[in-house]
């Protein structure tokens, strides 16, 4: 089998006789390495929650940025190579601020999901015969939150251009675990205190650091306020909450 | 010896100094048609209750030189529809050779349906349209005369800057001055009136308005092609005729028409 | 004489400037041949007008095409319906004075309503069309679409909107427009009639304590009734308006459209 494998596994655009691409899934198993991300949507908001691996206590943690703003009202996690990233969200900031341009309205939560996910395949060329525009696919899967006329939602986007909605979503290493434990605790009338509380709780499961105030990120995006990431302040109460529990 | 084929058989740059290639590259912008050279004048359309009749002359004049007597400006497309083409005559051919190429390509798909007249004058227009916005007209006004995808008689009208209109009656160049007034005496209620129009009176009164043109329109001839495009999608076109039944009695007395001049 | 010359000759030079060398330009002199260059765009002339009201509005325009003193055709509409393959659909755009150039704009509006559906699957609003009406003038700032377009429909609360343009892309929200060859006859008729400007409460007083007449919310009839009028007045004024009047009504329940005779002569 792995023999067989080998063969197939070089060019990023063959198929493997079972009809498998073998690049695009060793791109998933790449993000299976990345730090735990999760997100949660409730019907006040959605909350994206990030581990940060502070591997030195040398280390800025302050500097590690994986959940990132594209308009005021959408916002996204990361696991994987970040800077992967660094492309999909500005093309998703180019797609969002063309869009408002355009059309005096926000982009749609989906169609911005749709537009990252139109990058992702784009290491073959093009169906115009455009030049590839990457040598292979994305190292990076990506959690998407945003609040459109259609309300709260969470998108989960993979480098194989595939992307589906999600009520919670679990990516990163700790993603089995972390799904599993969403599954058992997630319901429709969740409140935002409670999916902060969620986030944590279950980050704090997958994690191999102890969690406190500096390791982990939360943000949410909601209708009034739209995307905020959580300040210093905003985590060490949160993180105290989850203490006192 | 020069030892470099590609020098061989050139003048020397010793002897006659270096090639000036300045005119190969002008720094002047380039200039696409200003004004048309050899022209067609007047295009004539009238619908009926059965199909569609076009005519124009045989002329192609050189300013006010009558300079090609024989030139067909009625051209058939696909079996099914007429173009009348007024203006210059070279964009006349170079549109026809395109057509003939859509056509053949048409043919050889395997999509079964051919274009009708419709699709055939929406995409003139898109041409016109396109080279006048690229500053490089095709300097023609054009008829299309056929059915739509109805099976209806079609009349539609294209000219240089990709206008387009469509009327029971139609007339191109002088024809709009001269023509269109007489012809739509046969509709007028417009589109409501073109059942009550037959073969017969579409066909003489597109005949009578040639003669009017031919008495008015010092860029005219005599010699007409005429064509009839029926329901049953057939043509009948007819490239030689003559005006009959001339009368030039009107300029009797009036100094100037004829062979007298003083 | 000669002397002259030399002499001014030096005088220039001095100034810095050749005249005795320099090359005649074509382009800088007003006498010998010139050449008639092509001119990409015409007048095919009538009229448009929109009007709304809380609950609808209403897109008119005449049937009558012309190039100079003739009519090219008595039925040319210029009110269209955009993205009208969706029945949800409540878009209406008017294109008056160059033909050829309206409809290509309208054309590439209706794609662009379509594609907007497929891509964000929803049907675009009357406020994000007006914007993108916007960006597409402008994209042609240099070599303008040669028309006044006049946008309707319904907006996000169900009420009446209407959007007017200038050629490159100037775009406002307005109760009531005119645009094209009688824009000028039509409009001030429509202030007053409208807006009820230069309309006074009568005996409220004398000069500044003399009360504007309120506005109200015209109903439908009414304001069919004021698009009637408008244009059998224009018609009467106008030699590029008449042959037929089209009318677009736009309400919740769909998109109307109604063709009525004008004056033919």
């Amino acid at each position: 089998m792995f023999i067989a494998r080998s063969e197939y596994d070089r060019g990023i655009n063959t198929f493997s006789p079972e009809g498998r691409l073998f690049q695009v899934e060793y791109s998933l198993e790449a993000i299976k390495l990345g730090s735990t991300a999760i997100g949660i949507a409730t019907s006040h908001g959605i909350l994206l929650g990030v581990e940060k691996r502070v591997t030195s206590p040398l280390l800025v943690s302050s500097s590690i940025e994986k959940i990132v703003e594209i308009d005021s009202h959408i916002g996204c996690a990361m696991s994987g190579l970040q800077a992967d990233a660094r492309s999909m969200i500005e093309h998703a900031r180019i797609e969002s601020q063309n869009h408002a341009f355009h059309y005096n309205e926000k982009l749609g939560v989906e169609s911005c999901t749709q537009a990252i996910c139109d990058l992702a395949l784009r290491f073959g060329e093009g169906a115009d015969g455009e030049e590839s525009i990457m040598s292979r696919p994305f190292g990076v899967a990506l959690l998407i939150a945003g609040w459109d006329d259609d309300g709260p939602q969470l998108y989960h986007a993979e480098p194989s251009g595939t992307f589906y909605r999600y009520d919670a979503k679990a990516i990163g290493s700790g993603s089995e675990g972390a799904q599993a434990e969403l599954q058992t605790e997630y319901h429709r009338s969740l409140t935002l205190e409670e999916a902060e509380q969620l986030v944590l709780k279950t980050l704090k499961q997958v994690m191999e650091e102890k969690l406190d105030a500096k390791n982990v990120q939360l943000a949410s995006v909601t209708k009034d306020k739209g995307f905020r990431i959580y300040g210093e302040d905003a985590m060490a109460e949160v993180v105290g909450r989850l203490e006192s529990n | 010896m020069n030892h470099f084929p590609q020098a061989w058989g050139r003048p020397r740059d010793d002897i006659y100094g270096p090639y000036d290639s300045s005119h190969l590259h002008s720094s002047l912008p380039q200039s696409h048609t200003q004004s048309p050279a050899v022209t067609g004048t007047s295009v004539l359309g009238v619908k009926f209750k059965d199909g569609v009749v076009i005519a124009a002359d045989n002329l192609a004049s050189y300013g006010s030189l009558a300079r090609f007597t024989d030139v067909k400006r009625l051209r058939t497309f696909a079996g099914t529809s007429v173009i009348g083409f007024g203006g210059d005559v070279s964009d006349m051919q170079y549109l026809d050779r395109l057509l003939q190429s859509l056509d053949i390509r048409e043919n050889y798909s395997s999509h079964g349906h051919s274009l009708n007249a419709k699709n055939l004058h929406t995409y003139l227009a898109k041409i016109f349209y396109k080279r006048r916005s690229d500053f490089n007209p095709l300097w023609n006004n054009v008829l299309v005369a056929g059915l739509d995808d109805e099976g209806k008689p079609f009349l539609s009208q294209a000219d240089l800057l990709g206008t387009t209109f469509s009327a029971p009656t139609l007339a191109t160049g002088f024809g709009a001055h001269l023509a269109q007034p007489l012809l739509r005496r046969l509709v007028p209620h417009d589109e409501g009136s073109v059942k009550d129009v037959t073969r017969e009176m579409a066909i003489d009164a597109v005949k009578e308005c040639m003669k009017v043109l031919f008495y008015r329109d010092a860029r005219s001839s005599d010699r007409y092609s005429i064509a009839v495009v029926t329901k049953e999608g057939e043509i009948e076109m007819k490239e030689d005729e003559k005006l009959e039944g001339q009368s030039w009695a009107f300029a009797d007395m009036i100094r100037g028409y004829g062979t007298q001049v003083n | 004489m000669a002397s002259l010359m030399s002499d001014t000759a030096a005088h220039s030079d001095a100034l810095g400037y050749s005249f005795s060398k320099s090359i005649p330009n074509p382009t800088s002199h007003s006498s010998g041949p010139r050449q008639h260059s092509f001119y990409p765009y015409t007048d095919n002339g009538g009229s448009t007008l929109g009007i709304t009201g809380s609950t609808f509005a209403i897109l008119a325009g005449d049937t009558r095409s012309t190039s100079g003193y003739n009519i090219n055709t008595r039925h040319a509409p210029k009110v269209f319906r955009i993205g009208a393959d969706d029945p949800s659909s409540r878009i209406v755009l008017s294109v008056v004075g160059f033909a050829a150039d309206g409809n290509a704009l309208k054309e590439r509006l209706d794609t662009i309503v379509k594609m907007y559906r497929y891509q964000h699957g929803k049907a675009m609003s009357v406020k994000a069309c007006a914007q993108r009406l916007s960006t597409i003038l402008y994209s042609k700032r240099f070599f303008p679409y040669y028309v006044h377009a006049i946008l309707g429909g319904m907006d996000e609360d169900g009420k009446g909107a209407l959007y007017s343009y200038d050629p490159v892309g100037s775009y406002e929200r307005e109760q009531c427009r005119a645009a094209g060859a009688a824009a000028s006859l039509i409009m001030p008729f429509l202030d007053n009639q409208v807006n009820y400007k230069n309309q006074h409460v009568p005996g409220s007083g004398e000069g500044h304590a003399l009360q504007q007449r309120q506005v109200t919310d015209l109903s439908q009839d009414t304001v069919q009734g004021l698009v009637r009028d408008a244009f059998t007045s224009a018609v009467e004024r106008h030699i590029e308006v008449g042959d037929g009047l089209q009318m677009m009504i736009i309400t919740k329940e769909g998109v109307q459209e109604i063709f009525e005779p004008l004056k033919r002569d």
